[in-house]
């Protein structure tokens, strides 16, 4: 114990040492954020890059800094790695805790090395594999009830008349749900199978359209960028349209590495979808973003990024796939890491949060300085991103950078109006409401 | 002073060396062999096994290249003529080279090509001719394990 414990130290410190002589990220985030970010030319490392702060959580009492005018609340904690929310027409709300299901095999000395410091900081910890269901009581104090249980790394979680649709790792599952249940006893029935082979980018985000004929599924690339094969990235790094009636499936939209916090815009009746670029081609490459998701269209993974800038790590290059693929419309900034959207025509948050899109930024393990941990407000006008994200809620890490509380995941309004956010780090659902005048 | 040569050698250093040093030398060409496959093909599991044969090979270098360091340059010091000490430079930077190459396969897919190819042909290259060296130098002065 005494000794892999100390091997695991020299391990990291070696990789701290190497990844110290990286250069360090020359833009700032305002820089690299909205519809035309400048991206430098991309690097090569001797080891990848890595930073990453030690878990400690959240001690008592503290919680996340929100902006100006506004106040954030503890509305449950002791949670297993809450990773997304959705709230039911009668209040309840729902939240999927879960990890990836640990299925991808070891195949480089890499692999060993990085998942070792990537774990420090507690994104690595063991999911609950079920959803729990949070009640506001008269007196403002939410219960906690285990609504699903023996789920496998499920993601993404929708609700289609009496039917609740979950997104395991590896199949969409339905249950039969009424409504002001707390618990639901009947086990799930397979609706339809999902990509599941090496589960690298294990999340499956789940939307339904406004009349409940379709389900949209983000499904991740299968490695950062092709080195495990181009084989297994089949109906991988796409949205994949669902047929309700039928369970048919079809690739709806491809090229978006790992796309995820996937919405329905009514207003302009468009769906949306934030993504999670490639890595080690430098601090500042790629962007992560946020785009409106054109049907058919093809983003550029792995071939290319922004459009047809061309990834030279790809074998072999597609320049006639590169030549079709058109750029997102909006960038986050690079490793941020967005994993959780909500677009929003109104909400119980101040006048300048109605319109526009939150992001949650779950935070960076490849880049020095951190960027990202923090949750951002996009500003919309006539459907589409403007200016600058603005922060909304941070504090997520020490000021140092090397302690991390809580990390921000899924994130939805309560039925007053309220933000709430899922923190899978800090095992906790937090609540952001307007201050008090 | 005029102690016979064979009170300074340990057999036990020889048997290890004589059985441990040949393994780094067979994993590295074998690295060498699975680089310039996946440079030719673009098929993943080339560049994945060249990874884990290299790692494996800097594993196996380590007691035979403190065996040897300790033999040329201390216990056997006033023995080791100028083909030791030329085998011994090769293969410090030929670890060096394959430590090097051994970052270099950290990278993800193709962005190991062209250097992998490049480290591990040096590699190889460092360790044949400081074999080719010893194998070659007067055989009256083989008294002791060396690389």
């Amino acid at each position: 114990m005494g000794k892999s414990l100390s091997r695991t130290t020299l391990v990291i410190a070696c990789t701290t040492l190497l990844a110290a002589c990286a250069e360090k990220a020359s833009q700032d985030a305002e820089q690299q954020a909205g519809a035309n970010p400048s991206l430098p030319k991309a690097q090569q490392f001797l080891a990848p890059p890595m930073q990453v702060p030690d878990f400690v959580g959240w001690k008592d009492g503290a919680a996340p800094t929100v902006a100006p005018g506004l106040k954030i609340e503890k509305i449950a904690s002791g949670l297993k790695h809450p990773r997304q929310l959705l709230t039911l027409p009668n209040g309840d709300v729902l939240v999927v805790e879960s990890n990836g299901p640990g299925e991808e095999a070891v195949t480089t000395p890499k692999q060993l090395v990085a998942a070792m410091v990537k774990n420090r900081s507690g994104k690595g910890a063991k999911g609950g594999n079920r959803i729990t269901l949070l009640r506001k009581r008269a007196s403002g104090e939410w219960e906690k009830h285990d609504f699903i249980g023996n789920l496998h790394s499920p993601f993404g979680v929708q609700l289609i008349g009496n039917t609740l649709y979950v997104a395991n790792t590896d199949a969409i599952v339905t249950f039969p749900y009424q409504d002001g249940e707390t618990t639901i006893r009947a086990p799930g029935v397979a609706f339809t199978d999902l990509p599941s082979t090496v589960n690298h980018h294990w999340t499956k985000a789940l939307q339904a359209n406004p009349d409940g004929t379709k389900l949209y599924v983000g499904v991740g690339s299968n490695s950062n960028i092709t080195e495990n094969g181009l084989e297994v990235e089949y109906r991988r790094a796409a949205v994949l349209e669902v047929d309700v009636a039928s369970r048919a499936s079809r690739i709806y939209a491809s090229g978006i590495r790992n796309p995820t916090g996937l919405q329905w815009d009514p207003t302009t009746n468009r769906l949306w979808a934030i993504a999670n670029e490639r890595d080690e081609i430098g601090a500042d490459l790629v962007p992560d973003y946020m785009t409106s998701v054109t049907e058919g269209a093809f983003y550029g993974w792995p071939y290319s990024y922004y459009g047809q800038h061309v990834d030279r790590r790809v074998m072999p290059q597609r320049p006639d796939l590169v030549q079709k693929a058109i750029p997102p419309d909006y960038a986050l900034g690079s490793h941020v890491a967005a994993l959780g959207l909500l677009l929003t025509r109104g909400n119980a948050l101040p006048a300048k949060y109605q319109n526009g899109a939150f992001v949650s930024e779950h935070g960076s393990w490849d880049r020095s300085p951190l960027s990202g941990y923090e949750v951002v407000f996009v500003a919309f006008q006539d459907g589409k991103p403007v200016g600058k994200p603005e922060t909304l809620v941070s504090g997520f890490h020490s000021k140092d950078e090397s302690q991390l509380f809580g990390a921000p995941v899924g994130v939805v309004l309560d039925k007053e109006g309220a933000l709430l956010i899922a923190d899978d780090v800090g095992d906790t659902v937090w609540r952001v409401t307007a201050a008090g005048p | 002073m005029n102690q016979p040569v064979e009170r300074r050698r340990s057999a036990v250093a020889n048997a290890v060396y004589g059985l441990l040093n040949p393994i780094p030398f067979g994993f590295f060409v074998a690295g060498l062999v699975f680089d310039v496959v996946y440079a030719k093909t673009g098929t993943t599991l080339w560049g994945k096994g060249a990874a884990w044969l290299i790692a494996l090979g800097l594993v196996f270098a380590v007691i035979p290249r403190l065996v040897n360091l300790t033999q040329v340059w201390i216990t056997s010091r006033r023995v080791s003529t100028g083909a030791d000490h030329v085998d011994f430079w090769l293969n410090v930077v030929a670890i060096v080279a394959a430590v090097l190459n051994a970052f270099v396969h950290t990278r993800d897919a193709y962005a190991i090509v062209p250097a992998a190819v490049w480290l591990s042909v040096l590699t190889v290259t460092l360790i044949a001719v400081g074999n080719v060296v010893i194998a070659v130098r007067p055989s009256a002065q083989r008294e002791y394990a060396h690389g």
